[in-house]
């Protein structure tokens, strides 16, 4: 009987740990967690283009939680996507007037729905409908400008070589590619350290196919995408001399610290720096430049 | 009675095995209204089969958590994303890594134990005097292993999975210096208690739990009545259990994602 007991006990015991890991696994690890509990409303808001906003995304003014996408359909007959929002009713008193964007949470984050407040003194009701929105930024357009891919130099008919001095070449690597408007023209042969300068030497190899770059080119370090690697652009200046090998490039621009530049975009779920993020990085974009 | 296949060439016979393990399971489902009066042998199985596997599931979830968290946190430093190893070692270990290697582990420790039970039985004649005594054998050894590695596999694999995100939790954020906050917070907002808990973890482990079992009791019950058979049966519940395991993993996966 002792026996029989103690196994019933111990059964007992592993049933309860094991739905005591569900419900910790369910409630504290999930999505569930982040879910306001209590009644809520819902409001419409349609959108032409929803991008990848899911249901259950969340709903969030000035960056804080308030709510959840409910449901995602067709508007019958029109191609807009009505998006159901279902708020919290203790966040009740948001202006009729309000818009209605889908913001993405950082660069490469899902996407949300923010509540920008407009000045009306009438707050939404339920079945209520946001009539002014805003769809899904471009931010795919935006990042495809730094995202200049390209192959690398085919270097038929041998290279010459050019040195120029950085500050700081950031994560440049040898054999990296050096590119002019965007196409490899050749490869990064060295990076050493200048012992007297005390800054960075680094060799190009430049296929002598491009025999004509002015002397006075500028040559810039590069990240390809966001999270790329490292590469050199030469922006072409205006001198009537060519390279020749073995000649110094006088005018450089060290690596771009990126990290300062996506710094704006990853405030999570601030809606002023999402609605002024495309303004800000198409102007500081290095792609703008070449 | 003996469902074993002595004859064919190799296709038929592995063909026969899947249809005979197909008939046996059938057999099984319709002896669980019969076995409900032993239901004291399915506690002693679960006992057997759960929470005596919970100190290996759960040594083992601990450390598949601390090593992904460890994997990961060098990997996603390269991107500066160090603060999403919190949602990244949730997903790996919810979607793949817990209902998987617990199926894998529960199918070393607890099949090959129910093979290996029941192919002595077998051999020791058990069996054939139960079905002297006429009490099912079906119904009192087969259905309670069963039924208990089915509740089993969906606890034993939560029990690993929340060892594992504590192993992660351990190495990403006491060891590596990963932000509590944005370890949690990444982790609740990137993990969906639908698609990844109840249809990753839950169901994931229950297809595995009544695989590995349907396939222990299989061996076991038609093994060779020799202490070689009984060798070989667990030596096969192991193998045809990773099989089954890894290959439903990828059906399962493509069908509930």
């Amino acid at each position: 009987m002792s026996q029989r007991k103690s196994y019933a006990v111990g059964t007992g015991m592993f049933i309860v740990l094991g739905f005591a890991a569900l419900a910790y696994l369910a409630t504290q690890t999930s999505s569930i967690a982040n879910n306001h509990q209590g009644s809520s409303y819902k409001v419409d808001a349609q959108f032409a283009n929803i991008g990848q906003l899911k249901e259950r995304a969340p709903v969030k003014v000035a960056g804080v939680r308030v709510g959840q996408v409910q449901s995602i359909t067709l508007e019958p007959g029109k191609d807009v996507a009505d998006v159901t929002l279902s708020i919290d009713n203790k966040y009740a008193q948001i202006p009729t007037d309000s818009v209605a964007i889908i913001y993405t949470s950082g660069l490469l984050g899902d996407q949300y729905v923010g509540i920008q407040f407009g000045g009306a003194k009438t707050y939404v009701a339920d079945g209520g409908h946001f009539g002014l929105t805003k769809s899904t930024q471009p931010l795919e357009e935006m990042l495809g400008k730094f995202l200049g891919g390209g192959g690398a130099a085919d270097a038929i008919g041998g290279t010459y070589t050019v040195k120029a001095n950085f500050t700081n070449v950031g994560t440049l690597a040898v054999g990296a590619p050096v590119k002019m408007a965007g196409v490899a023209i050749g490869s990064v042969a060295s990076v050493k350290a200048d012992p007297v300068k005390l800054d960075a030497l680094v060799t190009l190899d430049i296929d002598k196919k491009y025999n004509q770059i002015p002397d006075d080119s500028a040559v810039s370090i590069f990240t390809s995408g966001l999270i790329g690697s490292q590469y050199v652009a030469i922006q072409p200046g205006g001198s009537p001399n060519s390279l020749k090998d073995g000649d110094q490039l006088v005018l450089t621009q060290s690596a771009m610290q990126l990290e300062d530049l996506i710094g704006k975009f990853l405030v999570n779920g601030s809606s002023n720096s999402g609605s002024n993020a495309g303004s800000n990085g198409s102007s500081n974009s290095p792609a703008g430049k070449h | 009675m003996n469902t074993r296949v002595d004859h064919g060439n190799s296709v038929t016979q592995s063909l026969a095995q899947i249809g005979a393990c197909g008939l046996f399971l059938l057999r099984i489902l319709a002896a669980i209204p019969l076995s409900l009066r032993h239901v004291r042998e399915t506690v002693r199985q679960l006992w057997f089969v759960g929470a005596m596997s919970l100190t290996i599931i759960m040594v083992c979830g601990l450390f598949v958590g601390m090593v992904l968290g460890l994997q990961l946190y060098h990997v996603l430093a390269i991107f500066g994303g160090t603060s999403a190893s919190g949602s990244v070692v949730a997903l790996a270990i919810y979607r793949e890594l817990g209902p998987v290697v617990t199926a894998l582990l529960f199918a070393g420790r607890a099949g090959t134990s129910m093979t290996a039970e029941i192919g002595l039985m077998r051999a020791t004649d058990q069996i054939a005097a139960m079905e002297m005594m006429a009490v099912d054998p079906i119904a009192y050894v087969a259905t309670p292993r069963f039924l208990a590695g089915l509740i089993a596999m969906p606890l034993l694999c939560c029990v690993f999975c929340a060892m594992g995100i504590f192993g992660g939790h351990l190495v990403g954020v006491n060891w590596l210096g990963v932000d509590n906050g944005t370890f949690w917070s990444n982790m609740t907002s990137s993990v969906d208690v639908w698609q990844d808990v109840i249809n990753g973890v839950i169901w994931k482990s229950t297809a595995f739990g009544a695989v590995v079992s349907l396939i222990a009791v299989f061996q076991g019950y038609t093994t060779p009545p020799t202490s070689e058979g009984v060798a070989y049966a667990t030596t096969r519940t192991v193998v045809a259990s990773s099989i089954a395991i890894l290959s439903l993993d990828f059906v399962l996966t493509a069908f509930l994602m």
